[in-house]
């Protein structure tokens, strides 16, 4: 599986460097780390499937399309994590691709909102895992769970939707950025669990798990990083490509995103702030 | 994307320390230092304290088998300071992360031995009108500040 030249030699301890297939890394993963659930991803890691994703990108489509669940989104996440790619490597690629400067502006300032919870980590420190304002939907801290109900995590809410984008993060370790959003209001709204409780089990699972963009993120879906409680209905969920999961899902007669937003304000917050649409 | 060097100690045969954050062949420390004997680390205190899935360290030991590096797992600093001794190092190298665990994983080796942390290619080169530890109240603020820096670098 591996580049022969300079091989570093194992000493005792050394964990190896050579399988014979990414089953045979797996079963040496699982006998390293017997508590570690799960199996590999189907997305691979290492520069050479993060150089054919970089190949990919075609900023234009992005900015058109991006969110959308089929939309050209770039998968580049999990390689920009853990700096197979730098940031700054990826943003080249993007202005060296494009002729108008239209053409690139969404993907760049994608990849700023990076830059931007980079920093606010680096300020914070793990103050990302306290919450940076009071919660705007009236209800207080105190009110939501603390712990992540199993059903949630295990697929079995009963929601097509949901139960589709928690299998798929736990088989994959990636989602889009719409299902991030709406299983994370869904957790937090509709189940009135802390964020810090998806949060962690989105860590978990995320191949790009990274505290800054993820808590930040949930902060900002439960209002104690921005103005208002970010919320979608059925809609919306609908329109950006998620509608086919109501097709046969057992609780579309009874959905609970099924509803205007001023009635879904009323229904779950103790003020009516106006939430944020996306 | 934080910090200059820790130390600037002058280093003849330093090992290197390669971290998650900077799992490239563009890692900064790989590319100053070619051919140095190079470790990662897999964090157990982290990897049991998150309960992370096999799939995230799957990825991790992929992009490890790109690069020349020793992989081992345990006490990250313990490991490091080990594979100084083993190498006879005169220090380690490494490349900055903003992860607080970085932070203290690094003053844990610098108390032991000299360590330098090599800066990453900023995402907005650090220019005057460029984005100020207050502007990080809301993106928008830090984009207004950011974007014209980012897109001087566009030659259209
Ligand atoms: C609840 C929640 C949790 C999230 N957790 C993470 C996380 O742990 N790690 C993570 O990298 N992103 C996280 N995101 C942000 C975003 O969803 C992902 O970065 C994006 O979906 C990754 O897919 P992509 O590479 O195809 O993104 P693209 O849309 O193609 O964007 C290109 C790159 O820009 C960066 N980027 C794009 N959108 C964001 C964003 N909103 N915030 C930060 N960076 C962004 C990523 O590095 C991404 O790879 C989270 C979002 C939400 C709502």
């Amino acid at each position: 599986m591996q580049s022969g030249d300079s091989l570093p030699e194992l000493a005792p301890g050394d964990l190896p460097r050579q399988f014979t297939s990414r089953a045979a890394l797996q079963q040496h993963l699982q006998q390293l780390f017997p508590s570690a659930s799960g199996a590999l991803s189907p997305i691979v890691g290492g520069w050479a499937a993060a150089q054919e994703r970089l190949a990919a990108v075609d900023p234009g489509a992005y900015g058109r399309s991006r969110n959308h669940l089929a939309g050209a989104v770039t998968h580049l996440s999990p390689y920009i994590r853990h700096g197979v790619l730098g940031l700054a490597a990826v943003r080249d690629a993007v202005l060296g691709r494009i002729t108008r400067r239209p053409e690139g502006e969404k993907l760049v300032n994608e990849l700023g909102w990076r830059d931007y919870w980079q920093r606010l980590w680096g300020q914070l420190g793990d103050g990302i895992w306290d919450d940076q304002e009071p919660l705007k939907t009236g209800h207080p801290a105190s009110s939501y769970a603390s712990e992540l109900p199993a059903d949630i995590a295990g697929g079995s809410t009963g929601l097509a939707c949901m139960d589709a984008f928690a299998a798929e993060l736990r088989a994959t370790g990636w989602l889009h950025n719409h299902a991030r959003m709406w299983l994370a209001a869904y957790v937090v709204h509709w189940r009135r669990v802390r964020w810090q409780a998806g949060a962690r089990w989105f860590l978990q699972h995320l191949l790009d798990g990274d505290p800054a963009s993820n808590n930040l993120s949930w902060q900002w879906v439960a209002s104690s990083f921005s103005h208002k409680p970010y919320l979608f209905n059925r809609a919306n969920l609908e329109r950006f490509g998620a509608g086919h999961h109501c097709q046969g899902c057992p609780a579309a007669r009874r959905c609970p995103f099924d509803a205007s937003y001023e009635a879904l304000e009323q229904r779950l917050f103790a003020v009516t702030p106006t939430p944020r649409r996306r | 994307m934080t910090a200059a060097p820790m130390t600037a100690t002058p280093m003849n045969s330093p090992i290197l320390w390669i971290h998650g954050a900077a799992l490239g062949p563009a890692n900064p420390a790989l590319v100053a230092w070619p051919g140095r004997p190079a470790v990662f680390v897999f964090d157990d205190a982290l990897i049991a304290g998150s309960a992370l899935s096999l799939k995230r360290l799957g990825f991790l030991y992929e992009c490890l088998l790109e690069l020349p590096v020793t992989i081992r797992r345990g006490d990250v600093a313990s490991e490091v300071l080990a594979f100084a001794a083993r190498h006879q190092a005169d220090g380690v190298v490494t490349t900055a992360a903003v992860d607080p665990r970085f932070r203290q994983l690094g003053q844990a080796i610098a108390a032991r031995v000299p360590l330098t942390v090599l800066p990453v290619e900023p995402f907005v080169a650090p220019e005057a009108g460029g984005p100020q530890p207050g502007d990080l109240g809301r993106f928008s603020r830090y984009w207004r500040r950011a974007e014209p820096l980012v897109w001087q670098r566009f030659k259209g």
